[in-house]
């Protein structure tokens, strides 16, 4: 474990590497002549000289690859919806991404952000949900993925994995329910959530044909039942469409029922 | 490296140690442990800052933030109260967030600063108070709860963390309010409040507040300044939610849009104008 | 298996040469000098029960402890060295604690009881693993508690071995108290009934008097999935019956 010790230049302390551990990088290009981890600055002589890359650039590991995501959920069922298509900058690398990954036959996340972090995400959850599939018999409930995405979320407090996440599923009780996360794990249990760069679009189309806010009470009508709600997501998905340049090309949409998870695919605009 | 080893020392007694699995390192870098990864950079307590320094603001990762929340202690017991908004930026993350934590039945944390920092770590307390509980065959105090937390953020001090909060619980001493931030303070106090909207809500809990006032007295007081603070509060809003801490542990109170408080204000300042019109305009007439 | 004694019998690392490890099971023999624990699963709970051994009338009875809550949900009994039991009680403690931060559910008995035998098995003479014991555990504990498929009860011994039982005793007055349980057992006793025949079968086998202060009684009861260690009141109460 002790190549995972951090540079304990952080506290102040002089820093000799394990022969064989990693070299970090460095952030920042910069020399502050007042930074005592600074090389060079005489309070520092044991100071582990800065990687800074060939090009003198800064490190940065983050980037957005867009998408939208979409968990919504009523008394007995869960839609998560998700776009393929994988921008970066004004580039459409690919139209084929699928952000969507089933995690139970009772679950499913949807993720946006940047893809090989919700590659990697995506990955330790299949693992860690088999271990637990291991260790205690039973396939892992929906109140238990959600609480474990939150501590794996923040387990990466300090270098977080880039993703916005939205989970949905059936409860032990048979209920549907949303969760939505921000990237550190923060998480709310919710009827109808939206993340992702068609956010703004979407949420609020949402809270007004879902969860009726701000709708006097004599006016509510009843809570959408499984169709409507899957076309309702159509429909919000063919509007983030036409006004998010990275939201576009295929949705996936993923039903689940008592019966089990089934998805369907449907085309949106692909410029 | 910095992980949940510090709180071991805690948790364990000689000769056990309590991390759940034995990974290889390969597998704590992706998150499979239970325990903070840690950047391999140089200086990976600014690690987040530099890697979105040059990013564009609609991408940088952005943290639930923005808040309005009070405790005070009074004769009754104790009151916290909450809004329950969550900004990131301009956009409103969600307006139904629980900033009231109960940690257990008898403890209650509040929420502001990062959404993330707070709920985990007040989780963490909740965990510990239950441990100390187990081996020592008694609660845990307020002032002992309020400092475990405090000493387990200030080992991250300089990390980033985003925490203003505020424990609140009843024990052997009586009622008791500490506030506990991200910098490692831990104050007693009888009042505080917290938050982009704290301003506002201790102007009006200053103005109305008395040691001796009533449990009902003391709900209005707690309602009254959440919902000046969301009024003027830009970050603040949503629902205000109300708890009492009482002998016996808390009971939760009220959980109301503000728009109801705000109505019936808006109502009751057009009654009291009409009245003062009609006592203006009799003299005039006569 | 005295007679067998060997230069094998030192290490905890070398198999004899018919396949045993005698350090293990010379430690499965610290139980028979242990104080008797009895355990008893029924249809809505599980009782158990311990015996303390009072060695002189100055000892303070409520200073001996031989039930320990692990969490709310779940409890344990333990024979042998309780020193051993104490630091794997413990860990247990913490891992049931870690599964509800993590999973905002409750461990499962069987769970914990795999996290007990996982420590129990962690020994070792090369000294690589700090926190591990050189020697094993030398103690057996009844861990009861309840999931979502009722009320369980599983024993442990220093071998890390895990197993279910409806109703087991362990402990110096294990061989008779076990032959009790035998007889006596049926799968759809009362509550009630398995108290008393809990601190009977105890009562049989105990060298001293049976009386409030040198016997201890806890339950888990399946509607309110609580463990609770009886007060000194609730106990005379059941003595009464016997």
């Amino acid at each position: 474990m002790s190549v995972l010790r951090p540079n304990a230049s952080v506290m102040g302390l002089p820093y000799t590497a394990p022969g064989n551990a990693p070299r970090g990088f460095t952030l920042g290009e910069h020399v502050d002549p007042e930074d005592p981890l600074e090389v060079g600055n005489s309070s520092n002589p044991h100071g582990k000289p800065r990687a800074i890359g060939p090009m003198g650039r800064r490190f940065q590991p983050y980037k957005n690859n867009g998408g939208t995501v979409v968990a919504v959920s009523g008394k007995d069922y869960s839609v998560i919806a998700s776009d393929t298509r994988l921008g970066s900058g004004y580039s459409v690398p690919s139209r084929n991404v699928s952000r969507i990954i089933k995690l139970t036959d009772k679950c499913v996340l949807a993720s946006s952000g940047m893809q090989s972090d919700i590659a990697v995400l995506h990955k330790v959850l299949r693992i860690r949900l088999t271990q637990y599939q291991y260790a205690h018999h039973q396939e892992m409930s929906l109140t238990a993925i959600s609480q474990m995405l939150s501590t794996m979320l923040y387990y990466r407090r300090f270098q977080p994995y880039y993703t916005f996440n939205v989970l949905g599923g059936i409860d032990a009780e048979g209920h549907g329910w949303s969760y939505s996360y921000d990237a550190i794990g923060s998480h709310e249990k919710v009827r109808a959530v939206c993340s992702g760069t068609g956010q703004n679009l979407l949420q609020p189309i949402l809270d007004n044909q879902v969860e009726f806010r701000q709708t006097a009470p004599e006016k509510k009508p009843e809570e959408l039942s499984l169709e409507p709600c899957v076309e309702l997501v159509k429909d919000a998905f063919t509007s983030a469409g036409e006004r998010d340049i990275y939201t576009g090309d295929i949705v996936e949409l993923a039903k689940v029922t008592a019966k089990g998870v089934e998805i369907e695919k449907f085309e949106l605009r692909s410029d | 490296m910095r992980n949940f080893d510090f709180l071991d020392a805690e948790y364990a007694i000689s000769g056990t140690r309590s991390d759940e699995a034995r990974v290889s390192p390969d597998a704590i870098d992706l998150g499979l442990s239970n325990s903070l990864v840690v950047p391999q950079v140089d200086r990976p307590s600014s690690f987040l800052r530099d890697a979105f320094a040059n990013v564009p603001e609609k991408d940088r990762i952005r943290f639930a933030h923005g808040t309005t929340t009070l405790a005070f202690s009074f004769k009754g017991g104790i009151i916290v109260a909450v809004d329950s908004r969550a900004s990131m930026g301009q956009y409103i993350g969600s307006g139904t967030v629980k900033k009231i934590i109960e940690i257990n039945p008898y403890l209650l944390g509040t929420m502001a600063g990062g959404a993330a920092d707070c709920s985990f770590w007040e989780r963490d307390l909740g965990r510990r108070c239950k441990l100390y509980e187990l081996r020592n065959k008694e609660r845990i105090s307020v002032a002992a709860a309020s400092k475990l937390l405090a000493n387990t953020v200030y080992y991250y001090k300089g990390m980033g963390l985003s925490m203003g909060t505020m424990i609140c619980g009843w024990d052997k001493t009586g009622p008791s309010i500490f506030y506990v931030d991200s910098d490692g303070t831990r104050l007693k106090g009888k009042m505080f409040s917290v938050g982009s909207g704290s301003t506002f809500a201790y102007g009006v809990l200053d103005q109305g507040y008395s040691y001796d006032m009533s449990d009902e007295e003391a709900i209005t007081l707690g309602q009254k300044s959440i919902y000046h603070a969301t009024h003027r509060d830009a970050a603040s809003g949503g629902v205000i939610n109300l708890y009492h801490v009482k002998e016996d542990g808390w009971v939760k109170i009220s959980s109301e849009d503000m728009m109801v408080q705000h109505r019936a204000r808006m109502a009751q300042i057009k009654a009291e104008n009409e009245t003062s019109a009609a006592v203006v305009a009799e003299p005039a007439a006569a | 298996m005295f007679l067998t004694r060997s230069e094998y019998d030192r290490g905890v690392n070398t198999f004899s040469p018919e396949g045993r490890l005698f350090q293990v099971e010379y430690a499965i023999e610290a139980i028979k000098l242990g104080s008797t624990a009895v355990g008893i699963q029924t249809a809505d709970g599980v009782v158990i029960a311990v015996e303390k051994r009072l060695s002189s009338p100055l000892l303070v009875p409520t200073s001996v402890e031989k039930i320990m809550q692990i969490d709310s949900h779940i409890g344990c009994a333990m024979s042998g060295l309780t020193a051993d039991a104490r630091t794997l009680i413990d860990h247990a403690r913490v891992q049931t604690l870690h599964h509800r931060f993590v999973y905002d559910e409750p461990m499962t008995p069987r769970a914990c009881t795999q996290a007990l035998c996982d420590l129990a098995l962690r020994f070792g003479e090369d000294g690589k693993d700090e926190d591990a014991m050189s020697r094993p555990f030398g103690v057996a504990l009844l861990v009861a508690g309840v999931d979502h498929t009722g009320p369980n009860l599983y024993h442990t011994d220093p071998s890390g071995t895990y197993v279910k039982w409806k109703a087991k005793a362990i402990g110096a007055g294990s061989e008779g108290a076990q032959t009790a349980l035998q007889e006596s057992y049926s799968s759809n006793m009362s509550m009630q009934e398995a108290e008393t025949l809990a601190l009977r079968t105890l009562k049989q086998v105990m060298e001293e008097k049976l009386d409030g202060t040198n016997v201890e009684i806890a339950a888990i009861r399946k509607e309110k999935g609580e463990f609770r260690i009886y007060s000194q009141e609730e106990l005379k109460e059941c003595i009464t019956r016997l």
